[in-house]
């Protein structure tokens, strides 16, 4: 090929950028060169730290709109849609790149012209002429840009002559004349014009557009839009108004002045004005240019030091213009808001510029603020500090903790407990969420077992986990001060609108907790007694309320730990959750559902202790309910493990203990040889084997004895459980075994489902075991199938688009910040809530004095120590268990009409 | 119904006011929405996960916040009072106008809590709709995440599917007469001409374009199994009418997964399902529906993803999806899931289809698009090109029919986007002030 220019060969610095869902992201910095490689000229750009590593190579065509943007920045779109940027140090190289890229389109085009006889060699050579500027002409000029507008050459061909006689300038006397003559036809003309001009996608017309001689001109056009023949819109009004532009901090370079005023008139055009008929490429063309002016903008403000420190300033308590506090509270808040579309390196140093000249004493001054609007302005500064980085934000709250300083989360649960604005006050619980979350890198679960064993595994912690956990604790215990108070409450039927909110928030943050660490949570729901609180919450008439709670009880079975299992056997919640079902039923709704769901998980998931303590202690209620088979089948279950008892000398174990006044805890955390463990799914039975066989005696010892350290004696575990556990003295029950006596144990599939499907039998929920299998097996089943070549073309284009469109939707969310996933009220599935769990350390829960001894000796030892044999309990619970079915039952008719007052 | 008198006292004038507000495409107050999110969740907690809804009801599919084309919708299909609505989820996201369209139809869904019903689809969710533009659309148009929150927080309460039953008791032939308004007469007739199916495609004033019965055995079989099926199918007719089968008046899930699935109970007479994406490997009858705690966020796997998620394909059994959640089934899962369910029909959404709708797999299962010329302003390549009509799928009263016919009515209206005139002027708030 031959050019004008020989290609450049000699490397510039460049950034490279490809817009993904409307950001830019960052592929990399390298060298860029140009080059022609087979006779095909392209642009190469190598990675800086990797010289071998391509990041960009792209074939230049002539039909890319290759655009240059201000000095540094050249932008197009690669054949295949993606929008991409080169952004170049320095102007030279950007020059010198567009040169070589003009030229070799401009070649190209010329080749074309000549190759193809039928392409219109008119457009692409003819220089575009537009009658001269007047209203007489605009009929003219209206019908020849439309005619330029249909080809890609014409556009350019209209463009270039354009932006050379600065045409739009001249257009802009014209509407004031036709206002004057009231010729509204012109006025319409005039408005087609400027949108044909605008939607050219030349981001030097849109520059120069926003500029300050011509913008009103544009504006006004715009405003006579012939689609809406009666109305006008008072655009030129709106941006005319000066007092829009707030200065807290007068900016005093004039560059930036205008670049502020110029983005703030492209983002009106994108989001008022142009919002109807944006096409594609121009929507994305307003976007980068405003991204880019704000990038320009925000690292002008960082680096300008002395006017961040007058902008702090601001907030001296001796500063009595609360007025301008307010709108300093505004700038930072638009700052995060622009920060968050920033690369994260550039956002960490505007965010670290902040906080050093003292960001949190800006929220700490929004978050009290009287108005709702401001508190809601500081915690959304806050939220986008937790967002961009919650480890550094927890740095700081312990650092403010270490050093006796108030920490920023007294603060916020204060105003949790005390703030009426129900936005305001979510958005406190969800910092408060991330804040105190428990799961922090590399101090998790494995603290327990000795921090000088493990401190040098992370060297970087500089605070003690015992601190961390002392912090944790102390705010736990602030945060759920309201929880607790419940606990002298006789009646749930009088709480206001604002406790029922409040309890809601507190009780999600509890499962939160709960959900994300195993351990850290156990010390405060013990000394602060909460889980009766909650179960309290329960009879509560305010259905969700009872949902959220319910909530909490399936987090705690779904951790299958003998801590939290002993919380629920002790207490009288599966009668409680009982009494949901039957209030409920036969009605199909959701409580009802989330109860089944609970039950169902039990069985399927088989959990023994439950098994046991439910079928024992409820059997009449769960024989009283036949409109599913949940419940009998629960019976079934406990009936095989009583009949058929391969392991019933193990499960004895658990429950031949529970004699009167015995304490159950002590049988309960008996871990039984790892029995019990195997609930947790997307186990395979090798790993199931190894967990089973291999539990580290040493280990549990350790975790046992810091456990039964923190949870103190066994009397004090014993009287934590408020007036409101009067069924949970009553001995437990056991009914006689078999009601159902003959009912085979072995489930048989009734209907054979194809495929793979085969576990999934009609009368139990297994499925879960088979869906690991699924979701493997599957596609190495047929994956002929699942090929779209043996589909027909109709499908194909369809399958493509689906592609496309969907397809990406989960894959996006991957690389989407985490953020919303924490605000989430129930978070996604445990499964990717992320927390660690260890089925070796999970199975410790409190452990009895008497007990303690025998803890570090293997859990056979124990288990037959207190074993009993197990017919017997069936015997002698049997009279017990109608005294105390008759003591749960307790009246809940008001609860249904009581509803309403949600709202 | 039971809700009607619990709405009514809570606040009907300004449910009045607020869907007026709404029609109009402009936004109501933060405090309003809050207080209507509280009205839906009382309202939805009440509802089962699969909603018993009862014919003739209009089904509709994708939304995506193109309010315009959802006015069109009501305007084509009948007025909310007048007619029954089933809408299958996706409200919001990639619209311009998202949050006035779920809005009201959540205030028609509180003030006409029998005649709207709402099912969640896998856009309704925290993760989704920050990626996909709802939540950027609330902060511009409330200035906070706040109204996000509360719409989430409704999100979590929607039911998952839905049943369309037909009159409570089939052996009346006059039991149910009442079709929608609309159909009554064109679906007779199509009716003794032997075809099951009627297209109608509208234009954006309501009149009729084109219309066209399609006799039921002209359809395509894509490969040699799809015969088979088809004789087993008409096994189960012949049957069904000997039987006589007996409509369990419940619920038919109820009852269906105990007795092994209605093998007596035909599939002509049997109920229409309605979920956003398909089935589920975990699911084998509606029963188990039931027992999913569905007050969550949409998680990444299991029965309640997959629901939301799924995508029938011309492949056997189950297959990955290219989605990354949920699963593609195949034809032989759809029989075998209807047949066992007593399902004459699944309905779903979340496919685009060209046409406004599409049949698959022997009529077993249709998929409803409602959003016409989708996407007309997304960042999407080729956006313009993409379904210029949707449809909106009318059922008939299955019962009404039954006697004369085997199968339920079904008839889709296809409509074209709403002209341009119609939407009105874009009323996206600038920003007031700024600093930056």
């Amino acid at each position: 090929m031959a050019l004008a220019v020989p290609p450049p060969s000699d490397r510039k610095r460049v950034k490279v950028y490809e817009l993904r869902n409307n950001d830019w992201f960052d592929r990399g910095t390298g060298f860029c060169t140009g080059q022609i490689i087979e006779d095909e000229p392209r642009i190469f750009v190598e990675s800086e730290d990797e010289p071998n590593r391509v990041l960009l190579e792209t074939k230049i065509t002539k039909d890319d709109g290759y655009q240059k943007q201000q000095e540094t920045l050249i932008v197009w779109t690669e054949p295949n849609g993606t929008d991409m940027a080169l952004s170049f140090q320095e102007a030279e190289g950007c020059a010198v790149i567009w040169d070589f890229v003009n030229h070799v389109q401009h070649h190209l085009l010329s080749m074309a012209a000549a190759d193809d006889a039928l392409s219109d060699d008119l457009e692409s050579y003819q220089q575009i002429m537009l009658p001269s500027p007047e209203l007489g002409n605009l009929p003219e000029i209206e019908q020849v840009m439309r005619a330029a507008s249909v080809s890609q050459t014409g556009r350019d061909a209209l463009s270039k002559y354009v932006i050379k006689d600065e045409y739009i300038a001249k257009l802009i006397p014209l509407v004031t004349m036709a206002e004057d003559l009231e010729s509204l036809e012109d006025l319409h003309r005039l408005c087609n014009i400027m949108k044909s001009l605008i939607l050219l996608n030349d981001n030097t017309i849109i520059e120069s557009v926003v500029t300050d001689p011509i913008i009103l001109g544009v504006v006004g056009a715009l405003e006579y839009d012939p689609d809406f023949p009666t109305h006008k819109a008072n655009h030129r009004q709106y941006l005319a108004d000066q007092s829009r532009y707030k200065e807290v901090v007068p900016i005093k370079d004039p560059a930036i002045r205008r670049k502020i005023r110029c983005t703030w008139r492209l983002q009106y055009l994108k989001d008022v004005v142009l919002a109807r008929i944006l096409d594609d490429p121009t929507f994305s063309v307003l976007n980068s240019l405003i991204f880019f002016n704000q990038v320009e903008i925000v690292n002008h403000i960082q680096s300008n030091a002395p006017f961040l420190k007058e902008l702090f300033a601001v907030f001296d308590p001796r500063n009595p213009d609360t007025r301008r506090k307010d709108d300093a509270v505004q700038f930072l808040h638009q700052c995060a808001a622009i920060a968050k579309n920033l690369q994260p390196g550039a956002r960490a140093t505007l965010f670290a510029n902040f906080i050093s000249h003292g960001l949190f004493a800006v929220i700490a001054f929004a978050v009290k603020h009287p108005s709702p609007a401001m508190r809601t302005t500081g915690i959304d500064i806050l939220v986008a500090l937790l967002d961009h980085d919650p480890v550094m934000m927890r740095g700081y709250m312990l650092k403010a903790v270490n050093e006796k300083k108030t920490p920023l989360t007294d603060t916020l649960i204060d105003l949790l407990h005390m703030e009426t604005d129900l936005g305001v006050k979510n958005q406190l619980a969800d910092a408060i969420k991330i804040l105190l979350d428990p799961q922090i890198p590399l101090q998790d679960t494995m603290g327990r077992a000795g921090v000088e064993y493990f401190a040098k595994l992370r060297p970087s912690n500089l605070l003690s986990d015992a601190f961390v956990q002392n912090h944790f604790d102390e705010s736990a215990k602030r945060l759920f001060q309201p929880l607790k108070r419940l606990e002298g409450r006789s009646s749930l039927h009088d709480l206001t609108f604002q406790e029922v909110s409040l309890y809601a928030l507190l009780v999600d943050i509890l499962t939160f907790f709960v959900r994300q660490h195993l351990f850290r949570s156990r010390n405060f729901i013990h000394s602060e007694s909460l889980a009766p609180r909650v179960a309290q919450l329960l009879r509560v008439p305010q259905k969700h309320l009872k949902l959220t709670a319910l909530k909490f009880f399936r987090t705690l079975i779904s951790l299958q730990d003998t801590f939290y299992q002993a919380l629920m056997t002790h207490n009288n919640t599966f009668g409680l959750i009982l009494d949901i079902v039957h209030e409920t039923m036969p009605r199909d709704n959701l409580l009802n559902s989330a109860c089944l769901e609970l039950f169902e998980f039990i069985k399927r998931e088989n959990i023994k202790p439950f098994i046991l303590h439910v079928v024992e202690k409820y059997r009449e209620k769960l024989l009283a309910i036949h409109y599913v088979e949940t419940f009998q089948n629960l019976i079934l279950r406990y009936d095989q493990m009583q009949g058929y008892g391969a392991t019933a000398e193990g499960d004895s174990a658990l429950f031949s203990s529970q004699e009167e006044g015995t304490p159950v805890a002590a049988g309960r955390a008996q871990p039984n040889g790892g029995q019990r463990w195997q609930g947790a799914k997307e186990m395979d039975a090798a790993e199931e084997e190894y967990f089973n066989t291999s539990d580290d005696e040493d280990e549990v010892g350790l975790v046992v004895e810091y456990l039964s350290e923190q949870h103190g004696n066994e009397s004090n575990f014993q009287t934590q459980w408020g007036p409101n556990t009067t069924a949970a003295a009553a001995p437990p029950i056991a009914a006689s075994p078999t009601p159902n006596g003959s009912a085979s144990p072995v489930v048989k599939p009734l209907v054979d489902y194809p495929d793979d499907d085969d576990e999934e039998v009609e009368d139990s929920m297994d499925v879960k075991e088979a869906e690991p299998a699924e979701k493997s097996g599957a596609p190495e089943s047929d994956p002929s199938e699942t090929t779209t070549a043996q589909t027909p073309p109709e499908r194909l284009s369809e399958k493509r688009r689906r592609e496309e469109e969907d397809e990406d939707e989960l894959i996006k969310l991957t690389s989407v910040p985490k953020r919303r996933s924490s605000t989430s009220s129930h978070g996604s599935s445990t499964t990717s809530s992320g927390f660690m769990r260890r089925r070796k350390s999970l199975s410790i829960g409190p452990i009895n004095v008497s007990e303690k001894a025998s803890t570090t000796t293997t859990t056979t030892t124990t288990s037959s120590r207190t074993s009993v044999p197990p017919k017997r309990i069936a015997i002698n619970l049997g009279s017990a268990a109608i005294k105390t079915a008759s003591l749960e039952t307790e009246p809940d008719s008001t609860k249904e009409n009581q509803t309403g007052d949600g709202g | 119904m039971r809700k009607n008198g619990l709405t009514d006292r809570f606040f009907p004038g300004v449910t009045c006011r607020a869907i007026a507000q709404l029609r109009a495409c402009r936004l109501i107050p933060e405090a309003q929405v809050r207080e209507l999110c509280h009205k839906a969740r009382e309202l939805l907690i009440e509802e089962g996960n699969v909603v018993s809804v009862d014919a003739p009801v209009t089904i509709c599919g994708d939304i995506h916040g193109q309010f315009h084309d959802l006015m069109e919708l009501f305007r084509v299909g009948g007025d909310v009072p007048d007619t029954n609505y089933l809408f299958m989820g996706d409200f919001v996201d990639r619209g311009f106008y998202s949050l006035e369209s779920f809005l009201l139809l959540l205030c028609l869904k509180v003030r006409y809590p029998d005649r709207i019903t709402l099912i969640r689809g896998n856009h309704e969710s925290r993760q989704i709709t920050t990626v996909y533009g709802f939540y950027d659309e609330c902060i511009r148009k409330y200035g906070s995440a706040n109204v996000w929150r509360y719409c989430c927080e409704v999100f979590d309460y929607l039911a998952l599917g839905a049943l369309v039953l037909g009159a409570s008791s089939a052996l009346e032939p006059t039991s149910g007469t009442t079709t929608t308004t609309t159909t009554t007469t064109m679906a007779t007739t199509t009716m003794i001409d032997d075809s099951e199916l009627e297209i109608e495609v509208l234009n954006s004033k309501g009149d009729v374009t084109m219309s066209s019965h399609r006799p039921r055995r002209q359809h395509p079989s894509s490969d040699a199994s799809t015969d088979s099926r088809n004789n087993n199918n008409n096994n189960n007719n012949n049957n069904n009418n000997i039987g006589a089968a007996p409509y369990r008046s419940g619920v038919p899930g109820t009852g269906a997964s105990g007795d092994g699935g209605g093998s007596i109970g035909g599939s002509r007479t049997g109920a229409v399902l309605c979920v956003h994406g398909g089935l589920s490997p975990l699911i084998d009858t509606v029963d188990k529906i039931r027992l999913i705690d569905r007050k969550q966020e949409v998680p990444h796997e299991g029965a309640m993803c997959d629901l939301l998620w799924s995508d029938p394909d011309e492949i056997e059994g189950w297959g990955l999806s290219p989605r990354g959640a949920g699963f593609l089934f195949g034809g032989d899962i759809v029989k075998h899931f209807n047949y066992k369910n007593d399902l004459s029909l699944i309905a779903r959404a979340h496919q685009l289809v060209m046409e406004g709708y599409k049949e698959m797999f022997d009529s077993g299962i249709v998929t409803v698009w409602s959003a016409p010329n989708y996407c007309y302003r997304c960042g999407n390549v080729a956006a313009g090109d993409y379904a210029r009509s949707n449809g909106i799928l009318g059922s008939n009263d299955p019962a009404a029919d039954s006697s004369a016919v085997l199968s339920p009515g079904r008839r889709y209206r296809v409509f074209e986007a709403a002209a341009q005139d119609t939407r009105g002027m874009p009323a996206k708030k600038p920003v007031a002030d700024y600093f930056l």
